[in-house]
């Protein structure tokens, strides 16, 4: 272990533009990859961080406005479903989503839900269920829906199609609480910005939000941890005299295909998640890999074995239920294994004692 | 070690002192002169002026709201540094290392987060952690939840249960003190409400807002917290609110109640514009209810952003968001707004405030119960408090900064009139010794034997904005910190809470309650002592019973 520390050690200090990827890791495994970009001017960037870069971007351009699971849960009285990922992340979302007892909700509307740009497929008993979709591209239906909302004309040669928006659209100026679900890597920039001006419309005369889904691999938390350490997302190079984003430059994908990155540093070691790899795999780009699973690495790359982080050792992640970072207890006792946060700060203290050699 | 830091003038107004002398400080303590030993370490600091680290009573610096807040304004720093104002301009630097760093740089060593969310205590404690140097302490916002409005439900107050479960509350989230925001009013806007009294029932519920608060102060009273319930009233920055604050003021019955940037609430509505200043009325009521602390929450010119658990307020206040962006975020309790804001010296308005605010602290008879604060960064940004020193310390530098002023702000503003100017005394009463009293930092604040070897140091200038902005020496726990204005060794501070006993019962109640309704587990957000590797990183402040 000492020794791989040590060569992981010398291979980040000689990189030029290391980048810190996967990151598959609790809020104590990212502070510490912050920390060691920091210190070497790298690249940091999550594995499942599309969605996330595109949230950011957007919010900073024009604002947000989300609300947390449990508002919906409870308050809801129209839950628009936009495409397929929500169900394909979460199963069980609308189950949770329309659960059997709520709190004192808004209205007198009786719940309903509004499936656009996707099919119906299993929804909860008792539930009134709009399908908005059709023939029609999810672009397409949103921006549909988004005019019948605004009262604004719109076209479709689907009149079914054309009816059932038309009633979505009074629906939601009618709902007490109206709230778009979405997975931001699933719906373009001009999408998301066409559900938040829809928002930002029904909010002029009633309560509405978004319940925006958070990236798979801890992407939220790792994200939450970025900002309040440096004041940007994901996406951010440190090679510079200030911290700077951008989430074409600096995706870690594509500094390792263009040669800009010359050393990698990837991290998955989540219990039930998995990092999927950079599509170069970790070949041509000297390699320290930390990782809670067997892993197929290069000959000179460095490999660490560590614990996954809520299994092996007790961790701090995004939880969606509470909609925020949650402290969540080992499922197993057996911690022997070091923490991402170990071996990155050993790797760290190791690099200061080079320099100061 | 001995350390001896020799012949400043040695500033203590929790001990009445005033004058040349020395202090000693040994195992991060103040200590008395030693018999016949020498000093290990010596600082001469004659000439210069020796006060107790900086304490500030309510200042945005950790947590989900305060990160909502980062992500919407990253640019924060770089408008603010291009206007002229004390950041650089780097997006970092309202991260939480450049907080810690460059509150150290200005004395400030103890800093109180104003409003942690119970179910992200977690967050707002791992920033706290990343803030470097300065000792912490959060307060924990009820009184929007549903576990609260339904024990306060019409004729249903079970006052024990409410007790136990606010003395839950603070234990699990490692508070220090328990913050109302806008009581009820959060929770109304969820019913679609966009305005909230004082004596406005809570939809579903019953109760009002006037209850929640008086039912808190009860059971604060009652639990023993020394900090009193750190209130946020209803009708913040609408004209004519003072009316809302002297009420609030006249129903706390005797209660202590620390009022939260109580600028926000001193506007009348006189004059043809109808707004109007309303700080001498807001002050005589202050003067007169002992049992009353405030802080003041002062506004200076340019570029912030502002950040409250206050989401009904700030949904209406999003139409003069600058630039033109915002957030409202709706969750359990408070939820929260961010809304950019661009305070102008050439609006009416604004110009006002700034008065209001600095007429706020100038007309205070007791300023034992007047605090400094900005609301960071409601108000204005922390680095610019040395700018407010200035202008309370010193009457040419008011009268230059009114006579840009708009003519019809002059005009209505008693400002001019006022010529009191604090003494350094008195800047450490606000500053320092009176957030100690009533956040019960018994500590702190003060330059005494036993006190934690917490010290600033200045040299005194005529410019006031220059001596504050970079004291000469900070000793944290009694290491140096900050030498000439710059941070020359990293420490970590504290975190401060209190603990009162609950009857076990509660957790089985509050378990019941999320897992019904959330799907959640409260020990998801419970803050342990293992929470941080520090091993000591928290510390108790004793409650009275
Ligand atoms: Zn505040």
């Amino acid at each position: 272990m000492d020794s791989a520390l040590q060569r992981a050690a010398d291979l980040l200090a000689q990189a030029r533009l290391p980048v810190f990827g996967g990151l598959f890791t609790d809020v104590n495994g990212a502070t510490a990859a912050l920390a060691l970009a920091q210190k070497l001017g790298g690249v940091i960037d999550h594995a499942a961080s599309d969605g996330t870069c595109r949230a950011a971007r957007v919010m900073r351009e024009t604002g947000s406005t989300p609300a947390s699971f449990g508002e919906v849960r409870n308050r809801a009285d129209t839950v628009v479903l936009i495409g397929d990922h929500p169900r394909e992340r979460d199963a069980e979302l609308l189950q949770k989503l329309f659960p059997g007892e709520t709190l004192p909700r808004p209205g007198d509307n009786k719940r309903e839900l509004i499936v656009v740009g996707a099919k119906k497929g299993k929804v909860p008993t008792g539930v009134r269920t709009t399908e908005i979709g059709g023939k029609n591209t999810l672009p397409e239906v949103v921006a549909l829906l988004a005019a019948a909302t605004r009262e604004m004309p719109f076209e479709t040669r689907d009149a079914a199609l054309g009816k059932k928006v038309l009633s979505a659209g009074k629906r939601l100026r009618e709902s007490a609480f109206a709230v778009f679900v979405y997975d931001p890597a699933e719906l373009e920039e001009p999408v998301l910005h066409t559900v938040l001006e829809t928002v930002r419309h029904l909010v002029k005369t009633t309560r509405a939000a978004t319940l925006s889904l958070s990236a798979p691999g801890n992407g939220e938390g790792v994200n939450l941890c970025s900002i309040w350490t440096c004041g940007l997302p994901v996406r951010t190079s440190f090679a510079g005299d200030v911290p700077e984003n951008n989430m074409w430059a600096f995706e870690a994908e594509r500094l390792l295909k263009s040669g800009e990155a010359d050393a990698l540093v990837w991290i998955d070691a989540l219990d039930g998640a998995e990092a999927p790899p950079p599509t170069r795999a970790f070949r041509g780009i000297p390699s320290v890999v930390l990782s809670s699973k067997p892993v197929k690495a290069g000959r000179d790359d460095v490999v660490i074995e560590v614990g996954a982080a809520v299994a092996d050792h007790d961790a701090e992640v995004y939880l969606p239920p509470i909609s925020g970072i949650g402290a969540v207890k080992a499922t197993s006792a057996d911690s022997n294994k070091p923490t991402v946060a170990d071996v990155l700060g050993k790797i760290g203290t190791l690099i200061d004692e080079k320099g100061a050699a | 070690m001995l350390i001896q830091l020799k012949g400043g003038r040695v500033i203590d107004p929790a001990h009445n002192r005033d004058a040349v002398g020395d202090i000693y400080l040994e195992n991060g303590r103040i200590v008395e002169k030693p018999d016949g030993r020498e000093p290990d370490e010596v600082h001469d600091v004659s000439s210069k002026i020796v006060m107790a680290g900086a304490i500030d009573v309510h200042s945005h610096i950790a947590g989900t709201n305060v990160t909502l807040g980062r992500q919407l304004m990253p640019e924060l720093p770089l408008i603010a540094a291009a206007e002229g104002q004390p950041i650089l301009p780097s997006t970092a630097q309202w991260g939480a290392y450049a907080t810690g760093i460059r509150y150290a740089e200005m004395g400030y060593t103890t800093v109180i987060e104003p409003a942690m969310i119970p179910t992200h205590a977690i967050q707002a404690h791992k920033e706290m952690a990343s803030i470097p140097i300065i000792d912490v302490a959060g307060l924990v916002v009820l009184g929007n939840d549903d576990y609260t409005l339904n024990l306060l439900r019409k004729g249903n107050v079970k006052s024990d249960e409410l007790k136990d479960y606010v003395a839950w509350t603070l234990a699990h989230s490692k508070a220090l003190g328990l913050k109302v925001i806008n009581a009820g009013g959060s929770e109304a806007f969820k019913f679609n409400a966009r305005t909230f009294d004082l004596d406005e029932e809570v939809p579903e519920y019953g109760v009002t807002s006037r209850g929640i608060v008086e039912a808190m102060q009860q059971v604060v009273a009652d639990l023993g917290v020394p900090h009193p319930p750190h209130v946020h009233t209803n009708n913040l920055g609408i004209a004519g609110n003072v009316e809302t604050a002297v009420a609030t003021l006249e129903a706390t019955q005797g209660h202590p109640i620390h009022l939260a940037h109580i600028q926000f609430y001193g506007y009348g509505k006189e004059g043809d514009k109808g707004f109007s200043s309303g700080a001498p009325a807001l002050m005589e009521a202050i003067n007169k209810h002992k049992n009353a602390t405030v802080d003041v929450g002062q506004v200076l010119f340019g570029q912030t952003v502002t950040i409250s658990g206050d989401v009904l307020r700030q949904f209406d206040g999003r139409r003069a968001a600058n630039p033109k962006k915002w957030v409202i975020n709706q969750a359990e309790g408070n939820g929260t707004g961010v809304v950019p804001y661009n305070y102008k010296k050439k609006s009416f308005v604004n110009a006002l405030q700034w008065a209001i605010g600095l007429e706020i602290f100038l007309l205070a008879e007791d300023l034992w119960r007047v605090l400094f604060s900005t609301d960071h960064p409601n108000g204005a940004l922390f680095t610019r408090y040395p700018e407010i020193f200035h202008l309370l310390m010193d009457r040419d530098e008011r009268a230059r900064w009114f006579d840009s002023l708009p003519e019809a702000s002059r005009q209505v503003s008693g400002l001019a009139g006022i010529s009191r100017e604090l003494t350094l005394s008195e800047l450490a009463i606000i500053t320092r010794a009176a957030p100690a009293k009533v956040l019960g930092m018994t500590d702190r604040g003060h330059l005494a034997p036993g006190a934690v070897a917490d010290v600033a140091v200045y040299t005194e200038q005529k410019n006031k904005t220059k001596m504050f902005a970079a004291a000469d020496l900070v000793f944290k726990s009694g290491k140096v910190v900050v030498r000439k204005g710059n941070v020359v060794n990293i420490s970590w501070g504290r975190c401060f809470h209190v603990d009162p006993g609950f009857d076990r019962q509660i957790e089985k109640r509050v378990h019941s309650f999320y897992d019904t309704y959330y799907g959640a587990d409260p020990r998801w957000f419970g803050v342990t002592e293992t929470f941080s590797d520090r091993p000591d990183r928290f510390a108790t402040i004793r409650c009275a019973r």
